[in-house]
C-alpha cells in the first residue's frame, strides 16, 4: 500500500472538543485514482494535508510511500514524492513567468540549473501546456493557470499527485480540462488523489472514499457509493443526475435494467428498456 | 476584459532587456536620484529626456509602460490639490478657510506628481524587462553585505522578489471588491474629494484580509513544493558584468552628476 492511516484524529482547536478529523482509516494502493468526496468541512482537505505533512499529525499513525509522516528528517522526501496542486492558481505563483515558476521546485530541490529547460518543458508538455514557457500565469485561462500550477508539480516527478478542490474554482471547460489530464496522468502511472465536492468528477475513479465531519462514512467503487441514496444522503450530497432520474423513473415505474453513473450509460439503459417493450 | 500588465515582465531583447539586472537596479537608484534632485526647469529636462530615452531602449509598447500611470492618476491629481491647496505660500490666488490655492502651491504640486510618475515609470522599465528570477539574484547579491550585521539577505530578497509579483494580483482584487461594493450602492465617483478620500476606506479591510489569506495560501504552496528557506536552493551563475553593463551604470552616475551641478 503507498498510504496506510490508522486512528487519525486531529483539531485545529488545541484542547477543545471539535475534531476535524476522527478515528480516520485509510488505504491507498499504487497507481490507484482515489477521490475523496464530502460537503465543505468533511475534512477531506484536512486528511490529505497529512500526507505531505502540511500539518502535523497529532494522533494516530501514517505512512506514505513507506515513510512515517511523523518523521521530520524525511518531510522534504515525502513533499517531493507526494506532490499538491491547490484551490486557486492564482496564490499557488511565486513568478510571474510559467517557467520560472515551473523550476521553483526544482530549485527548493537544488536540482542542477542545466536539467531546468527539459525538465519545464517535460511538465509542460504532460499538461499540455507546450510553448507557455514565456507567458505570464495572469494571462491565462483558470483552467490553462492551474494546469501550469499542476506543472509545477510534475517537473519534480511525484509518485502520488493530490488535487485538493483544484477544480473548485474553475468554469466547467477548466474543469474539464483539470479532469482530463488527472485521467492522462493516471494511465501513465501516477497515483491521484482527488478532493471534490463534484460528484460527477468522481465517477471514473478506482475508489471513492466518502467523508462526512471528519470521519469515513464509506469507501468503496463509485458505483457502490454514488447509487446508495441513504448514504449520499447522510453526506449531504446529491448523486449524479443519471443516478436521481433512475430513481425518479422507477418510482414512475419504469424499471431500467440497472443504476447508470454516467449520462452515456443512462442513454443505454433507455435504449435496453426501449427496444425490451 | 483583460488590463493591461502593470509592471510584469514582458519578453524582449531590447538594450534594456539584456542589460544585468544588479546594473539596472543601481541605475534605478541612480536616477531616482536625479529625479528628486531635479528643481530646475533644465533639471527636469534632462529627466524626462532621459525617461524617454529609457522607454525608447526598453522597445516595450508605450501603452503598457504608461498602465500603471493611468490607473494611479486619480491619486496624481489628490496628490496635486493637496499641495496646491494647502502650500503655504505668500502669492495666494485665493483662500476659502484652511484652503489657500497660490503658484508656489500649484509649482510643488507639479513638482511632486512629476517625480511619482517618473519614477514610476523607471520601476516599470525595471520590473518589465527583468525576470523576477533575475531580480531576486540581483537582490540578493547587492544586499550581500548586510549579511555581516544579520540580515538573511536571500530571504528578504525571496520577499521583494514574491511581493513584486503579488501587486497585479492584488490589484485585480481590489478592483473586484470595488465593483462588489458599487453594486451594493457604495460610491466611488463622487465629485467632492472627501466623500471621495472617503469612500475608500472600506476597501482597505477587505484587501488586507484577501492579502493575508493568499500569503498564507501561497506559504502552503511553497512548502508543498518543497521551499524550506532561501539558503538550500539551486544557485544561479553568477555572471560577471559587461563592457555595456559598465556603460550604462557610467551614464546613470554621470546623470546624478549632473543634475545635482544644475542645482
Amino acid at each position: 500500500m503507498l498510504v496506510t492511516g490508522k486512528n487519525i484524529s486531529f483539531t485545529y482547536d488545541f484542547g477543545g472538543a471539535a475534531f476535524a478529523l476522527q478515528d480516520v482509516d485509510i488505504t491507498i494502493a499504487q497507481g490507484e485514482f482515489v477521490a475523496i468526496l464530502g460537503c465543505n468541512g468533511s475534512g477531506k482537505s484536512t486528511l490529505v494535508k497529512h500526507f505531505n505533512a502540511l500539518l502535523q499529525l497529532q494522533q494516530g499513525a501514517l505512512k506514505v510511500a513507506q515513510i512515517d509522516v511523523g518523521n521530520t528528517e524525511e518531510i522534504w522526501l515525502l513533499r517531493r514524492l507526494c506532490g499538491m496542486v491547490f484551490q486557486n492558481p492564482d496564490n499557488q505563483f511565486v513568478s510571474s513567468v510559467v517557467e520560472e515558476d515551473i523550476a521553483f521546485g526544482l530549485e527548493n530541490y537544488e536540482v542542477p540549473r542545466g536539467e531546468f529547460p527539459a525538465r519545464v518543458r517535460s511538465a509542460l508538455a504532460l499538461v499540455e501546456m507546450d510553448g507557455y514557457e514565456k507567458r505570464a500565469p495572469n494571462s491565462l485561462s483558470g483552467g490553462q493557470k492551474q494546469r501550469v500550477a499542476l506543472a509545477g508539480v510534475l517537473a519534480l516527478e511525484p509518485e502520488i499527485i493530490i488535487f485538493d478542490e483544484a477544480t473548485a474554482m474553475l468554469d466547467p471547460s477548466g474543469r474539464q480540462e483539470v479532469v482530463k489530464i488527472m485521467h492522462k496522468l493516471h494511465k501513465t502511472g501516477k497515483t491521484i488523489i482527488a478532493i471534490t465536492h463534484y460528484v460527477e468528477e468522481t465517477v471514473a475513479a478506482d475508489k471513492i472514499i466518502l467523508m462526512h465531519q471528519g470521519r469515513v462514512l464509506a469507501c468503496g467503487h463509485p458505483r457502490a457509493i454514488l447509487t446508495d441514496l441513504d448514504l449520499m444522503k447522510k453526506a449531504e450530497l446529491i448523486p449524479p443526475l443519471p443516478v436521481r432520474l433512475y430513481y425518479d423513473l422507477q418510482q414512475a415505474g419504469v424499471n431500467l435494467s440497472n443504476c447508470p453513473l454516467t449520462n452515456e450509460e443512462f442513454v443505454e439503459a433507455i435504449c435496453q428498456f426501449r427496444s425490451k417493450t | 476584459m483583460r488590463s493591461l500588465p502593470t509592471g510584469q515582465y514582458l519578453p524582449g531583447h531590447s538594450f534594456l532587456h539584456q542589460l544585468d539586472a544588479r546594473v539596472k537596479i543601481l541605475g534605478l537608484f541612480l536616477l531616482m536620484a536625479a529625479v528628486i534632485g531635479a528643481s530646475s526647469v533644465q533639471g527636469y529636462v534632462l529627466v524626462l529626456m532621459v525617461v524617454a530615452i529609457c522607454i525608447q531602449l526598453s522597445r516595450l509598447p508605450l501603452r503598457c509602460v504608461f498602465a500603471s500611470v493611468r490607473r494611479v492618476c486619480w491619486f496624481l491629481l489628490v496628490i496635486w490639490l493637496m499641495n496646491a491647496l494647502f502650500f503655504a505660500a505668500e502669492d495666494a490666488l485665493f483662500s476659502w478657510g484652511i484652503f489657500q490655492l497660490s503658484r508656489g502651491g500649484m509649482r510643488q504640486g507639479f513638482r511632486v506628481v512629476s517625480n511619482v510618475v517618473l519614477i514610476l515609470l523607471l520601476g516599470n522599465l525595471l520590473t518589465m524587462t527583468t525576470l523576477p528570477t533575475q531580480v531576486t539574484t540581483a537582490l540578493e547579491s547587492l544586499i550581500k553585505p548586510l549579511k555581516l550585521i544579520g540580515v538573511p539577505t536571500e530571504e528578504v530578497a525571496m520577499i521583494i522578489s514574491v511581493a513584486i509579483q503579488f501587486i497585479p494580483t492584488l490589484m485585480e482584487e481590489a478592483e473586484l471588491i470595488k465593483m462588489a461594493q458599487i453594486a451594493r450602492g457604495a460610491r466611488f465617483e463622487s465629485k467632492k474629494l472627501a466623500e471621495r478620500a472617503a469612500s475608500f476606506l472600506p476597501l482597505v479591510v477587505p484587501i488586507f484580509i484577501s492579502a493575508f489569506r493568499r500569503a498564507e495560501e501561497l506559504a502552503l504552496a511553497m512548502e508543498a513544493r518543497g521551499y524550506r528557506n532561501a539558503k538550500n536552493r539551486t544557485k544561479r551563475k553568477k555572471e560577471p558584468l559587461e563592457r555595456h553593463d559598465y556603460g550604462a551604470l557610467a551614464v546613470c552616475a554621470l546623470i546624478c552628476l549632473v543634475q545635482f551641478l544644475l542645482r
